[in-house]
């Protein structure tokens, strides 16, 4: 089943071209990953799908609902949730509220969200940080709480932007099973991700950017020997081995 | 022990004016009332991270519209209250065009420059104001008239109003509205993201914090039974000094204005009464230099400061935050709360 | 249409004096990146400093200029090194109140030292004027007028040519890239604020001689500088000046046209209606202003 389609998606700053044209699709349950070299446009592409930036040219579809025009909260009521690169928590709320906050804004009741966003965070294993303060908690725990916010959206789609960077190897063992769980309850996964082992080991599916345009799709290992991604990853490292 | 508290604190606070006979007591405590009404409401707003220095542009709407429904239609004020209460909402629809657009100081430059519009308006606009000369409420006593001559009824119903204005406001800030009044002063594109409309939001806040200074605009007319521009559009009185009031409380809560208030209500009508008087514009100049202190010193305000410092004596002890809700899920919060 | 000739050379006129006033405003923002609120009291300060030099000295304002300039300067530097960089970090709220507190200490600073009366000095050049073909042009205003045409060039090549204008732009460009390259942002920050202080005062000097002063003539001037410079764009100095100019002729023609009494609320209407329509002004934004809340 379709859950998500992009249509000749194009967005352009100025002169330079971020978005290109971009078509796909994402099944439901797929876990999909996002890849490309720095510059790619894929940051890009996420805040086009949230709603943050409109799109010059090109339309998005979720449930076969025409999604371009609608407003950033409206997408997020409608089960497209996201993290962001990088994290962005409420100061001056705990991490509790912090997750009260998207679940009262589909009910209002705020008992009833204060106990479901204590489940939330004991799933997300950050229950003994209730009360603490964003700006107290490990990087980890803060990605940990990014991911548990955004999942408090009950998402039908989940866009994680680059929720492994920063952890160190342990940390992102750690993760990769939390990404899968996440699916098994029924979220499909959009994922960008520099991880490069990591993201080929969960993703099912991988897409790949370069200066805008998509230049490959299919599983990580057709990826991995694709001849055109290769060639956007190293023309980088040939160009760097020039200058340095 | 602390609804115990209260309890004495209500008994007195209604006793009070059986008890006191100075005049100048009880119009001390009509203002702190007064104050603390207001420094609340404007807090609703600030909850958002929206500061604005225009919140006199509500009062002076719904006075005057009530003052001249009065003096030109023979409208009777609790009318005229209503009236003025719809005139600052309409207020708070025009604010909310710069409100939805911009952040931070280039909307406080915005609400200014409103206040200011405003006050020009009712000085030229002799034909419905009489300008700076002002007009004068027609003194009439009763509870029909909303005029008493004498202070108890005011201090009455100024302390229903701070009462009321509080009871609103902690409402607000318990409810999911106040989370995301909160959430929004945080980070209001990851709001969006969240799915909040934080549009929607923004404007509840700024709806309740514009009607509530609106009434007690129409209400503390009735009190000096006096209305000109440069006082019911003073940006000092009514835009500064609940930011000052809030800022020394601690904005972000619901007690901090209280506080606020209750502190700096006395110290301003001393240094108005005497340092004024010395020297037009020294109470105002100390009130400049409080604010640069506190803002560098404490900005988080002198109270909030405080409390960590009184902990650690140990003459406060822990009890529900205001920043978090009751600790143990499904607790209703108290309806009265101090900041320890 | 001789007198909408009149109403325009007045109001070109006029928005020279603005734009002298704007461009402290734009450079300050544009380098400190904060919203002075206490801007026009600089110009207030310059303005009385002038005043006091000529009653008590008889000093003619267009010398005082040098004296005047270096005065607000210093005090430009003290500002920011005592009230603006302890904040400089601190949410853009605490910005907000910081530097209304330090509107309001210095507005009534000024009110307790000199009342509320206005003070105005004459001068046989304050009411003289050219006439060209029937077109009265006020002589001291022309010399506001060529003041902020010397000034903006002056600044133009300053910042195009010297080091310190190559400084004061790196750290308005991108202040971690200047501390990279080695930039003391802290000391530019101070040069740009005790910079923008002395222009706002030589224009105080300039307006003296045919304006009076009154100590709450700050914040009047404070807002219009403010539209000037959103017109123009923040940090932005050709649209200053001819932001400058467009408030002028605005005001001019509103003043003659409309009301004079409702001048001033013509362009606080239309201070809302660019925030509202174009914030990033005439001319474009400069950088930095999603700090201050333009989208």
């Amino acid at each position: 089943m379709t859950l998500f389609r992009i249509d000749s998606l194009t967005k352009r700053f100025g002169g330079l071209v971020a978005v290109n044209n971009l078509s796909f699709q994402i099944q439901e349950k797929e876990i999909v990953g996002l890849i490309g070299p720095n510059g790619a446009g894929k940051t890009t592409v996420f805040n086009l799908i949230s709603g943050i930036l409109s799109p010059d040219h090109g339309h998005i579809f979720m449930d076969g609902k025409d999604i371009t025009e609608l407003r950033v909260h409206t997408r997020s009521l409608m089960g497209l949730g996201r993290t962001f690169q990088i994290v962005r928590p409420f100061d001056g709320m705990t991490v509790l509220e912090n997750v009260m906050v998207p679940l009262l804004a589909r009910d209002r009741d705020p008992h009833k969200a204060e106990r479901k966003a204590f489940t939330v965070l004991k799933q997300a294993g950050l229950a003994a940080l209730a009360q603490a303060n964003p700006q107290s908690i490990t990087v980890a725990q803060r990605k940990r709480l990014e991911i548990a916010r955004a999942l408090a959206t009950q998402p039908r789609l989940l866009m994680l932007d680059e929720v492994l960077a920063g952890l160190n190897p342990v940390e992102v063992a750690e993760s990769l099973p939390l990404i899968r769980q996440i699916r098994d309850s029924g979220v499909t996964i959009f994922m960008i991700e520099h991880v490069m082992a990591a993201l080929m080991s969960v993703s099912e599916r991988v897409l790949v950017m370069d200066e805008g345009n998509l230049i490959a799709t299919g599983t990580p290992d057709e990826i991995v020997a694709n001849s055109r991604v290769i060639e956007a990853y190293l023309g980088e490292e040939e160009d760097k081995s020039a200058t340095g | 022990m602390k609804k115990l508290f209260f309890a004495v604190l209500a008994l007195a606070l209604l006793l009070a004016p059986l008890v006191i006979e100075s005049s100048f007591v009880l119009h001390m405590f009509i203002l702190i009332f007064f104050y603390i009404a207001l420094s609340v409401a404007w807090n609703i707003l600030a909850l958002s991270g929206n500061v604005s220095l225009g919140h006199c542009a509500f009062f002076g709407l719904a006075a005057y519209t009530s003052a001249v429904l009065y003096i030109k239609l023979g409208i009777l004020p609790w009318f005229g209250l209503v009236a003025g209460v719809a005139m600052a909402l309409l207020g708070a629809i025009a604010m909310s065009l710069p409100m939805l657009r911009l952040r931070g100081p280039m909307f406080s430059l915005a609400t200014i420059a409103f206040g200011e519009v405003l006050r020009q308006v009712a000085i030229t606009w002799r034909d419905l104001t009489a300008g700076s000369e002002g007009l004068t409420i027609p003194f009439e006593t009763g509870w029909l008239y909303l005029m008493f001559s004498s202070k108890a009824p005011f201090y009455y119903l100024f302390l229903i109003l701070a009462v009321l204005s509080i009871y609103i406001s902690h409402r607000l800030y318990y409810s999911a509205v106040g989370y995301h009044l909160r959430a929004i002063a945080a980070d209001a594109e990851a709001a969006q993201s969240l799915g909040i409309n934080t549009s929607r939001v923004q404007m509840i806040a700024l709806f309740w914090s514009a009607g509530i200074t609106g009434a007690l605009g129409v209400f503390f007319t009735q009190y000096v039974y006096m209305i000109e521009p440069e006082w019911a559009f003073s940006m000092m009185l009514f835009s500064v000094q609940p930011v000052l009031n809030g800022i020394i409380g601690g904005i972000g809560t619901v007690s901090g204005p209280v506080l606020g208030a209750i502190l700096m209500t006395p110290l301003g009508e001393y240094l108005r009464s005497y340092l004024g008087g010395l020297h037009q514009g020294f109470n105002f100049f100390v009130y400049g230099l409080i604010l640069i202190g506190v803002v560098m010193v404490a900005p988080g305000g002198i109270f909030p400061s405080l409390v960590p410092l009184l902990k650690a004596k140990g003459w406060v002890r822990n009890g529900p935050q205001e920043t978090t809700p009751s600790s143990p899920p499904g607790n209703p919060p108290s309806s009265k709360e101090t900041s320890a | 249409m001789i007198d909408f000739i009149q109403v325009a050379v007045s109001g070109i006129l006029l928005g020279g004096v603005y734009a002298l006033l704007s461009v402290g405003l734009t450079l300050i923002f544009g380098v400190v990146r904060i919203i002075n609120f206490a801007h026009g009291e600089l110009l207030m300060i310059g303005m009385y400093l002038s005043y006091l030099l000529f009653a008590s000295i008889g000093l003619n304002p267009y010398l005082s200029v040098f004296l005047v300039a270096p005065a607000l300067f210093a005090i430009g530097v003290i500002v920011q090194r005592l009230v603006i960089q302890p904040i400089q970090e601190a949410s853009a709220m605490m910005k907000v109140f910081v530097t209304c507190g330090l509107f309001i200490v210095l507005q009534n600073l000024a009110l307790m030292i000199f009342r509320g009366d206005y003070r105005t000095i004459q001068m046989d050049i304050s009411m003289a004027a050219l006439n060209f073909s029937g077109i009265s042009v006020s002589l001291p205003r022309l010399l506001a007028f060529a003041a902020a045409v010397l000034i903006f060039g002056g600044l133009y090549l300053l910042l195009k040519y010297t080091f310190i204008g190559k400084a004061l732009r790196a750290v308005a460009e991108s202040r971690p890239m200047a501390q990279l390259m080695g930039i003391r942002v802290q000391r530019v920050n101070m040069l740009a604020f005790g910079l923008g202080a002395a222009l706002t005062g030589i224009a105080g000097a300039f307006l003296l001689p045919f304006t009076s002063v009154y100590p709450t003539i700050g914040s009047i001037y404070t807002l219009v500088a403010f539209v000037v410079v959103v017109l123009g764009g923040l940090g932005n100095m050709v649209g200053a000046f001819l932001g400058g100019l467009f408030i002028g002729l605005i005001e001019s023609f509103s003043g003659t046209y409309i009301s004079p009494a409702l001048k001033e609320a013509t362009y606080f209407v239309i201070f809302i209606l660019i925030l509202l329509v174009r914030p990033q002004g005439l001319f474009g934004m400069g950088k930095g202003t999603e700090e201050v809340g333009l989208k």
